[in-house]
């Protein structure tokens, strides 16, 4: 920071506020960098720093299916220069912003090693003066469920399934050198449950998922019926749509290998948020490749994301580079 | 308005208005990271309260209504410079922030005003000054004298002592003697870290130097004590000699005494007779008596008195030969020659038909310049007549095994005589011919078997030769080795005796268990509890993959073992021995990863029918992968201490095969 001038930090309507339980909250030194000539998808970089020979940057934007500024972390390893690389989309859970794998994970090695470029999205809208949307840590701001809502006062803007499905990779494809014909998703906790249902629901269009810790059946767990049911209503049906274990009762018969960490020491999954063996009994029913990992001593943290982020990019980097 | 401000801030005309002392030195909080205690920069700290802690005066205002209108005119201008800044940097009213800039930063707008507070602002009736949380001080310096270098008041710079002076920013001083200060404190490190490394390696020749002393003293005794055993030697072969010749001298002189005794008593004895004989009257008795002795006495005077000395007492003066001695003592200052080098035995292929490759080892610490390299043609092209050449080797063809680089070839020697060496012929095959052309040979080998590095993905004819002083042998019957995977063949030996090896060679099958109380036929070297068997142990480096197909409800354990893994023992149950384990429980599928008695927590949804067996003895991983699906299932990481053998078991009856000699599939190359 220069000595000369004061911390300055370009506010949106109204300023963030910080969820009360949340348990991270990053301290960073922001520049403001004149933004590029108006494009109908401008992006500005907010930060950016070398990484493994690679970039660690982060960006903000204008949603159009969020309708408020969004931020997404991306990393480009040193092969970006030369070429194009596939795409590693990474979802994060409950209270997280784009920070926090970006700073936490460091998974940086093993991407730069294996050529992966790896976005990291916000989890949920911010800023949209929604009433009530601040109140909770697991629902509203930090608390996306990458779902469309269809309840209101959500429904304008808590779209988070559309933006990671869709606008998110048009983005990408049209400002960085992304391969868009090859992606594959992974995330921790509520960005587990993202990250199956996205390749559940579109099969083909990930050429390999992987989770953490990962909401595995919310229908069934006190997040899920709280989200959903702020989200989606109380129609059952809509529910079902967006969880990961009814989805796999239908997935056509298409290549999809899951490999899923589990801290055996996570306090979610004994208070029975996170439901891995529905989703496993599932999976062997239907005959859906799953290697499912229990991790003794390791809990729910960054810590244990940190353990084993490097199995989980050499999975991907598997398909993603045949 | 600036005479005002030195009004309401300047010293009351009862102090020593002209003695520039500022009010303490703050600093506005332009970085919020800094401390509040800065004050070092500046080498002539004037007087004062030093802490800058804000809100503290000790001057009280003149009077309320001067200062308030006063105040109102300062204040009207700093809130013009604070809406430019807003607007300049596009920021909202924000409360937090218009009082930093009201705190901070005005010196940049370059004003040289001092600061209000936003209480002023207000117009808040000012009895006494009423300074806001991060409301500046009366009175502080806010300009820096570059001439006495000392903070100042913009006042004093119009005013006082400094009118002349050349004034900077205070900030930018700041500014500057904070780089000034980074610098030297990069400079402090970097001398630091000389110091340091400095050190360190001091400490290394402070070792090396009591090692060259060590060795030095060492040398130099030994030295000694040669010289001084030879010397020691020459003394006493010296003195020896010297009593040798004294006894010589001894035993001569004393001969002469005792001859001279001897003819001393003869001498006497004729005497006395002479004397008897004289006093003998008879005439014809002194003639009988006196002819013999006067034959006698001719015979003594015949004799030869050697009155001469035989020897001279003096001893001869020799010069003892130090030479060597010499030599010695001058090779302590010198450096010695060093040992002859060790020639390593011939190494197997280390050898063609014109050229030999010779290596030697030298054993100590001499100093070196170089070595000289000596040979000589041994003539053997004319066989001896007395010994006919070999017959050729067999090769066992079921106990050689390949990989991608190499193969290990073993063979019978086919001889009851010993043979001195044996030699193996390669011919590499493009397109399946060419098997007649010798590519390689490898000469010298002395045992039955020999390792040879192959090249990947070829195929080659192997054959033998016996080798002895009447020559090569016939070629054996050759053998066909292709190096497009690791091949290895099972050891029936280690077979328990229910595991059964199918014609094949390359499936197993365990038979129903009916009684278990029948005797069965244990070997020697085989499981007695864990249906299992060994392969033959992989003895290259590098990966090497082999599959297993299995049906899908069978029970198992694949892995790789110890050759001396527990024949009583499980595999996976113990520390030589890994393996991936399946069993059907009446719930679900059961996978472990067996090593030491433990696995890992895993579930796996589709059972794999194939698998693929990754071993990197170079990286020390063994990988399972369901080959159908071209998943990974787990990999052990673990350091083989020795080279290890497949290994393979049943735990219920059924069939197991096994493929190998084939290159790992492209979709698990990646790992």
């Amino acid at each position: 920071c220069p000595a000369h001038f004061p911390l300055l930090r370009h506010h949106g309507p109204s300023a963030r506020a910080s969820p009360p339980l949340a348990p991270e909250v990053p301290n960073f030194c922001i520049k403001i960098e004149r933004s590029q000539p108006a494009e109908s998808m401008a992006l500005k970089q907010i930060s950016s720093n070398k990484c493994f020979e690679g970039f660690q940057k982060v960006f903000e934007h204008d949603s159009i299916e969020l309708k408020c500024k969004m931020r997404f972390g991306i990393y480009l390893p040193p092969k970006a220069e030369i070429g194009k690389c596939p795409v590693l989309y990474w979802l994060s859970g409950l209270t997280c912003t784009e920070q926090n794998f970006i700073t936490k994970s460091g998974f940086h090695q093993a991407a730069a090693e294996h050529g992966l470029i790896v976005v990291a999205p916000d989890t949920s809208p911010r800023g949209c003066n929604i009433e009530g949307e601040d109140e909770s840590w697991d629902f509203g701001t930090g608390a996306g469920f990458y779902v469309d809502a269809t309840e209101e006062p959500w429904k304008t803007n808590y779209r988070m399934y559309s933006y990671i499905k869709d606008e998110l990779p048009k983005l990408i494809k049209a400002n960085f050198p992304a391969d868009s014909e090859r992606m594959s998703v992974f995330g921790h906790s509520m960005g587990g449950h993202g990250a199956l249902i996205l390749a559940l629901k579109n099969p083909g269009k990930y050429k390999s998922v992987s989770a953490f810790a990962p909401i595995c059946n919310p229908v069934q767990c006190p997040w899920g019926k709280k989200a959903f049911g702020g989200y989606l209503g109380s129609d059952l049906t809509k529910w079902e749509a967006y969880d990961a274990t009814h989805l796999v009762k239908s997935y056509p018969d298409s290549h999809l290998d899951i490999l899923i960490d589990q801290g055996k020491d996570d306090q979610f999954l004994s208070a029975g948020q996170l439901l891995p063996d529905n989703f496993i009994a599932a999976c062997t029913e239907r005959k859906i490749p799953v290697v499912f990992r229990l991790e003794p001593g390791y809990d729910h943290s960054y810590f244990f994301i940190a353990t084993f982020v490097n199995d989980h990019i050499r999975h991907h980097a598997k398909y993603l580079n045949a | 308005s600036v005479e005002k401000s030195g009004a309401l801030l300047g010293n009351p005309s009862n102090s020593e208005s002209n003695e520039n002392e500022p009010e303490g030195l703050t600093f506005y909080h332009m970085d919020l990271y800094d401390s509040k205690g800065r004050l070092e920069i500046f080498p002539e700290e004037p007087a004062g309260r030093g802490d800058g802690a804000l809100g503290e005066t000790s001057k009280e205002p003149t009077g309320p209504g001067e200062d308030y209108r006063s105040s109102d005119q300062s204040a009207y201008d700093l809130e013009k410079e604070v809406d430019e800044l807003t607007k300049l940097y596009g920021l909202d009213e924000d409360k937090e922030i218009e009082q930093e800039l009201l705190g901070g930063n005005i010196a940049t707008a370059g004003i040289f005003e001092s600061k209000e507070t936003p209480a002023h602002k207000e117009g808040v009736a000012a009895g006494s000054y009423e300074l806001g949380s991060d409301g500046s001080e009366e009175e502080a310096a806010d300009i820096y004298c570059a001439t006495c270098k000392i903070p100042i008041r913009a006042f004093d710079k119009l005013f006082g002592d400094h009118k002349d002076h050349e004034v900077t920013q205070l900030a930018n001083a700041v500014e500057s003697a904070k780089e000034e200060i980074q610098k030297n404190m990069c400079k402090l490190e970097e001398q630091v870290t000389e110091m340091e490394n400095f050190s360190s390696h001091l400490e290394e020749i402070f070792i090396t130097v009591e090692e060259n002393f060590g060795r030095q003293e060492q040398n130099f005794e030994m030295h000694y004590n040669e010289v001084m055993q030879t010397l020691t030697q020459r003394y006493e072969e010296k003195v020896d000699g010297l009593g040798e010749e004294k006894k010589q001298k001894l035993e001569a002189l004393y001969g002469q005494l005792v001859s001279c005794g001897e003819n001393l008593d003869t001498c006497k004895e004729l005497m006395e007779t002479i004397q008897e004989l004289c006093k003998d009257k008879e005439k014809a008795d002194f003639i009988k008596a006196a002819v013999p002795v006067v034959d006698r006495l001719g015979e003594f005077f015949k004799k030869d008195m050697d009155l001469e000395l035989s020897t001279l007492p003096d001893f001869e003066d020799t010069v003892i030969d130090f030479s060597d001695v010499q030599q010695l003592i001058d090779s302590i200052n010198t450096i010695a020659a060093p040992s002859a080098p060790v020639i390593n035995p011939q190494a197997p292929n280390s050898a063609t038909g014109t050229s030999v490759r010779v290596c030697w080892g030298l054993f100590s610490d001499d100093t070196v310049e170089f070595y000289q390299l000596y040979y000589k043609q041994v003539s053997d092209d004319t066989p001896s007549e007395e010994q006919a050449a070999p017959s050729p080797p067999i090769i066992k063809r079921k106990e050689s095994r390949s990989c991608e680089n190499a193969a290990l070839v073993c063979w019978e020697s086919g001889n009851m005589n010993p043979v001195d060496s044996y030699t193996v012929e390669l011919s590499k095959l493009t397109n399946g011919e060419n098997g007649d052309i010798i590519t390689e040979s490898i000469v010298g080998i002395p045992n039955c078997e020999a390792l040879i590095q192959l090249e990947p993905g070829q195929s080659y004819i192997i054959s033998v030769r016996a080798v002895n002083m009447g020559g090569p042998s016939e070629r054996s019957e050759p053998v066909s080795i292709h190096t497009t995977g690791t091949y290895f063949y099972l050891n029936e030996d280690t077979a328990h005796p229910l595991l059964s090896v199918l014609e094949d060679g390359l499936t197993i099958a365990c038979s129903e268990v009916e009684n278990l109380e029948c005797d069965l036929a244990f070997r020697d070297n085989g499981f007695t509890r864990c249906i299992a068997i060994l392969g033959s142990m992989i003895p290259f480096q590098g990966k090497h993959y082999w599959e297993v197909e299995v049906d899908e409800n069978m029970e198992y354990r694949v892995g790789v073992a110890f050759e001396n893994t527990h024949r009583h023992g499980y595999l996976g149950a113990n520390s030589s021995s890994w393996c991936m384990r399946h069993i059907v429980t009446p719930a679900r599928h059961k996978y472990e990863f067996l090593h030491c008695g433990t696995t890992p927590d895993i579930r796996i949804t589709v059972p794999p029918k194939r698998i693929g067996i990754l071993l990197d003895y170079d990286n020390w991983k063994l990988s399972f992968f369901n080959l159908d699906i071209a998943q990974h299932l787990y990999t052990f990481n673990s350091h083989f201490q020795h080279y290890v053998h497949p290994c393979f078991a049943l735990e219920k009856p059924g069939f197991l095969r096994i493929r190998n000699g084939i290159a790992m599939p492209t979709s698990i190359t990646l790992l």
